[in-house]
């Protein structure tokens, strides 16, 4: 551009300041939106990309024996990296146990996040230094390392390392001495732990679980290994099912047919891995994409639709000698200013906006300006390829406008029929989209509210969980003093105690039944522990036979307190609807007295038929489960209170109750809803960013909308002068306005009804309690997308019809 | 200098075919001053264009010099009217975003040549149609007559040899049309060979010789009595 052009920019800009506004808003905001959806999509996409070798470091997941489909897991066995030491002697690599650790301090518990680990692992995540050793950190059992926040939380100010801490897990208490600080680990890891400690393994067969050799079914550690190159990621993925050959069987003490597949999986690749993460986040990349090009869609159909109004300045600078290149450029340079300014202000907006987007989102998005993250140069880059895209079919446009034909006629040329059209084509892809964004938008908020309110086959509200209770620190005794302390609160209805709660058990087992006169070792069916009064506390619906009952001595399984037994006593058991089509029975009633036998199962004759209860995610299908009853507390026991009121007031109470009885522990508790929370804050979070971005795009596309009708209206108004003359009416006038600007917008639907039926139908499918996809979500977004249109063009459309005849007839 | 052979100009629309122009021959001698008429739709602004390079014959020769026009590109066109042409339109054309200076310096925006005494010769140019002291105004602040005269100064800013004018009186006073002519004449006697469609017959008598149009034919060509 020279400096004619810039000027006649600049001066054009002043003069049409409704016009820029429009042009420059719109670009603004579709910048806006994109950046904002691109600092998230980097965020979600950058999980471990702080580690130095991220990415030479490799997860180590595990599938069931003879699964291959499904979500991984991402615990392994902790025997397993012990074989490796075995066979790969020299393999570097890391198990990393995680323990909701007591920090006792002045006699008082506090819950920190510890993590267990072998001597190598600081060669696999080199955290940031603040002080002391941390490479060596982990050659002796009695070291600890502390992240920053929790060093000045238990040391303030005063230099930490070398001073002393009692940490409680497993239920031992534990002394160790601080040998390195490290910074906070970044927003973007899996890494929860805020301290770190050696992992000492045991081979002795009655050592604790979590460090035992001997139990390659027990899955509490990741393994984590570092392999420099891809042949040595290829040698080591080959090597395997020989450690586990070689190995699991022969190592596991009670499952003597265990097995189990391995594969590595880059660290990088690990987040996002669960079902629908890495759609939504593609997802919300796209709708940053396409809202940018709704903006740049605008831009085009302004930019055309005024090029009329330039006609004249075309055809003399044609006249004077300019040739169509230099034309063509001129105009692209103008777009790429007009962008470069719109790029400016989005960038403003993006940065005022980020802070509610990020309370929206739970997130903690920043723009950096400068360095390998920094926006700048991505910003510059941006500006020139929006410029270019929205500029060059405009400066064609222009450049080619015969000078000669412009120069002789009185009126400027509308830019041929072939202009209408394409500017036409460009409406229709804009509502195709803001329409299949509405309908998005619908589903999204539905199905997020949906897993919310659903019939979980319990009662959610009401229910509160007190996850301290297991705690290894307590003996039963005091936790039976615990629940009657509970029971007798008031506002408090019922108490129990179980593993599995709503929001996902501590405990979970899953066993094989076989099924007679079936092949094969049968359905894995997971395995509940129960106590009295939990099937009345959930309100769990029975739809056969009976529950558990303390009158009947066959219900209770005799199997647990046996410990001298084989563990293969008879005893009564209760299933879920999901159970009755694994086990191949035709009903509820037909399930009753029916025993099941396996090799290494007790005989359980099933009582009850219950409701399928959904515990865990909503993506996931709740699995056919077995529940037992038992009289005494089971494993890593959870409190389950039914209460009336106030959630913070039972809490509150509950907290004090706690205090007075096991100062010790850290009191943890969470109200069901709370619990459940975590499986609905990810697409809670897809949806609101969704619904952000869609509101944006279609206001973007509305206002690109009412440009083209108000330029489109200022054109037509002799004509509409002509027609009142000849006798239409006002109303006619309005149909005909509003009717041209309609058109494309139920085009439109044509479009988006199959995109968003088919991307809502994939989005649905990761769900398995779902929503069904009704039409009236589509109907309800055409709807919606006309009566916007209508509204928009509306006001211009009845104040062109109203003016009088004799006016528009004069008005060129 | 300009040589006209049996140039046509069709339009063809969806249905019907135009034709504009037809079988003109004519000949314009380097130093001219030429003066077109005819009624209204009879193709004298066509035929301008044509010889403005703004528009194409359907047929025709037409030798500018010794090179012949249809063989040259767009491009090369285009270079031909920012070094050659100068054109002067009776709705003037300037561009309202730019000062006066700005609209007459435009007149050398495209040239090839960026030589170093722009200022200076936009400054002559102004000063030539004496519109100097409104430099700094923007097109609508000034009047009809300075206005062309402003046009002028953009179309020989360049010093073509070569001006175009259609009907620059059409829009003005007698008095700035008067003005007008004056400067045309006083161009052409210093050498500029001109081209003048207009619809007054004593402006066409300013002219050495003056062609008559009528349905895109030539009808008559006189030359003034001296």
């Amino acid at each position: 551009m020279n400096r004619f052009a810039l000027l006649t920019f600049y001066r054009s800009l002043v003069r049409h300041k409704l016009y820029a506004a429009l042009n420059i808003g719109g670009l603004a905001v579709g910048i806006a939106v994109f950046l904002v959806l691109g600092l998230y999509v980097r965020f979600e996409t950058s999980w471990e990309h702080w580690l130095p070798n991220y990415g030479h470091v490799y997860l180590v997941e595990t599938r069931d024996g003879d699964t291959t489909s499904g979500i991984p897991n991402q615990n392994s066995p902790i025997a397993f990296w012990s074989a490796v030491e075995k066979d790969l002697p020299g393999s570097v690599g890391s198990r990393l146990s995680s323990f909701n650790a007591t920090v006792l301090q002045g006699g008082v518990g506090v819950s920190e996040k510890l993590g267990l680990v072998d001597a190598d692992f600081p060669k696999l995540f080199e955290m940031p230094l603040v002080a002391g050793d941390f490479a060596g950190a982990f050659a002796s059992p009695s070291n600890i390392v502390l992240t920053e926040h929790v060093a000045r939380k238990y040391f303030g100010e005063s230099a930490p390392i070398g001073k002393a801490m009692t940490v409680v897990f497993s239920g031992k208490q534990h002394a160790y001495r601080v040998a390195a600080v490290v910074k906070d680990l970044p927003k973007n890891t899996d890494i929860d732990s805020a301290m770190f400690a050696r992992l000492t393994i045991s081979e002795d067969k009655a050592a604790d679980d979590y460090k035992s050799t001997h139990q390659w079914n027990y899955f509490n550690p990741q393994t984590y290994v570092r392999l420099p190159d891809d042949a040595a990621r290829q040698r080591f993925a080959d090597a395997l099912p020989g450690i586990v050959a070689r190995h699991a069987q022969s190592e596991t003490i009670d499952n003597p047919g265990f097995s189990i597949k391995l594969s590595l999986q880059p660290i990088a690749a690990v987040h996002g891995e669960a079902a629908g993460e890495r759609l939504a986040v593609a997802t919300l990349g796209i709708v940053g994409v396409l809202t940018l090009l709704i903006a740049v869609v605008n831009y085009i159909n302004l930019a055309t639709a005024r090029a009329g109004l330039r006609a004249r300045e075309v055809a003399m600078r044609k006249v004077l000698g300019a040739d169509r290149g230099t034309l063509a450029r001129h105009y692209v340079g103008e777009a790429i200013a007009t962008t470069a300014i719109a790029g400016f202000i989005g960038l403003v907006v993006a940065e005022i906006g980020l802070p509610l987007v990020n309370a929206a989102g739970g997130l903690a998005l920043s723009i950096g300006y400068f360095g390998a993250n920094g926006i700048v140069l991505p910003l510059v880059a941006l500006v020139l390829i929006v410029g270019t895209v929205a500029g060059l079919y405009p400066a064609i446009m222009l450049a080619r406008l015969p000078a000669a034909a412009v120069l002789a006629s009185a009126r400027s040329p509308g830019g041929g029929r072939a202009g209408t059209y394409v500017r036409e084509a460009l409406v229709v892809f804009q509502f195709a989209i803001a329409i299949a964004f509405i309908i998005g938008t619908i589903v999204l908020v539905g199905q997020t509210r949906h897993v919310r309110n659903a019939d979980l086959g319990y009662h959610r509200e009401g229910m509160m969980l007190v996850f301290s209770l297991g705690s290894q620190s307590l003996n039963n005794a005091q936790r039976d003093t615990l629940l009657h302390r509970f029971a007798a609160m008031p506002g408090i209805t019922g108490a129990t105690v179980g593993n599995n709660v709503p929001g996902g058990g501590t405990f979970t087992s899953e066993t094989d039944v076989p099924i007679p006169g079936v092949q094969g070792k049968g359905p894995s069916i997971r395995f509940f522990e129960t106590t009295p009064g939990f099937f009345d506390l959930m309100g769990a619906h029975l739809l056969a036979g009976r529950l558990f009952d303390t009158a009947h001595p066959a219900d209770v399984n005799p199997n647990l307190d046996d410990k001298s037994g084989d563990g293969t006593k008879p005893y009564n058991a209760v299933i879920n609807r999901t159970a009755l089509a694994s086990l191949h029975i035709p009903s509820p009633q037909a399930a009753i007295g029916r025993t099941f036998y396996g090799p290494n199962n007790p005989p359980r004759t099933i009582i009850g038929v219950i409701d399928d209860m959904r515990f865990d995610d909503p993506r996931v299908p709740i699995p056919p489960t077995l529940y037992d009853f038992q009289l005494r507390d089971p494993r890593q026991a959870v409190a389950i209170l039914r209460y009336a009121g106030d959630p913070q007031t039972i809490l509150d109470e509950a907290r004090a109750v706690w205090r007075q009885e096991a100062p010790e522990v850290p009191f943890q508790a969470k109200t069901a809803t709370q619990n459940l929370e975590a499986y609905y804050a990810h697409d809670d979070r897809s949806a609101k960013l969704f619904t952000i971005g869609a509101v944006l795009a279609v206001a973007i596309g509305c206002v690109g909308l009412w440009g083209l009708a108000s330029f489109n209206t200022a054109r037509r108004i002799k004509e509409i002068g002509i027609r009142k003359t000849l006798g239409a009416s006002s109303a006619d006038v309005v149909r005909l306005l509003v009717g041209q600007f309609l058109r494309p917008v139920l085009i439109a639907n044509l479009f988006a009804w199959p995109l968003a039926f088919f991307a809502m139908r994939t989005w649905l499918a990761g769900f398995d309690d779902r929503i069904a996809l009704s039409p009236l979500f589509f109907v309800a977004a055409t709807v919606l997308a006309v009566a916007i249109a209508v509204l928009t063009v509306l006001a211009q459309s009845l104040r062109a019809a109203r003016s009088t005849p004799a006016w528009a007839l004069r008005h060129e | 200098m300009i040589r006209l052979e049996n140039i046509q100009r069709r339009y063809a629309s969806d249905e019907v075919e135009t034709t504009a122009l037809s079988d003109i021959d004519l000949h314009v001698a380097q130093g001219e001053f030429l003066a077109i008429m005819g009624p209204s739709g009879c193709g004298k602004s066509t035929l301008l264009n044509i010889l403005g390079t703004v528009d194409r014959p359907s047929a025709g020769r037409y030798m500018f010099g010794d090179r012949d026009l249809a063989r040259l590109d767009e491009a090369a066109l285009a270079r031909l009217r920012s070094e050659t042409l100068g054109f002067v339109f009776q709705s003037f054309n300037l561009i309202d975003e730019l000062t006066i200076q700005e609209n007459v310096e435009l007149g050398l925006a495209y040239r090839k040549d960026k030589s170093g005494d722009r200022r200076q010769r936009v400054a002559a140019a102004m000063d030539r149609v004496g519109i100097s002291h409104r430099a700094k105004h923007y097109p609508h602040q000034l009047s009809g007559g300075q206005q062309q005269r402003a046009a002028i100064a953009r179309a020989i800013v360049g010093d073509p040899s070569l001006i175009l004018a259609d009907e620059p009186t059409g829009n003005l006073d007698t008095e700035n049309g008067a003005q007008v002519m004056n400067i045309l004449e006083s161009l052409n006697a210093e050498g500029a060979t001109i081209i003048m469609v207009t619809h007054s017959p004593s402006h066409a008598d300013a002219a050495q010789r003056r062609i008559d149009m009528l349905d895109g034919r030539i009808v008559a060509s006189v030359a003034r009595a001296i």
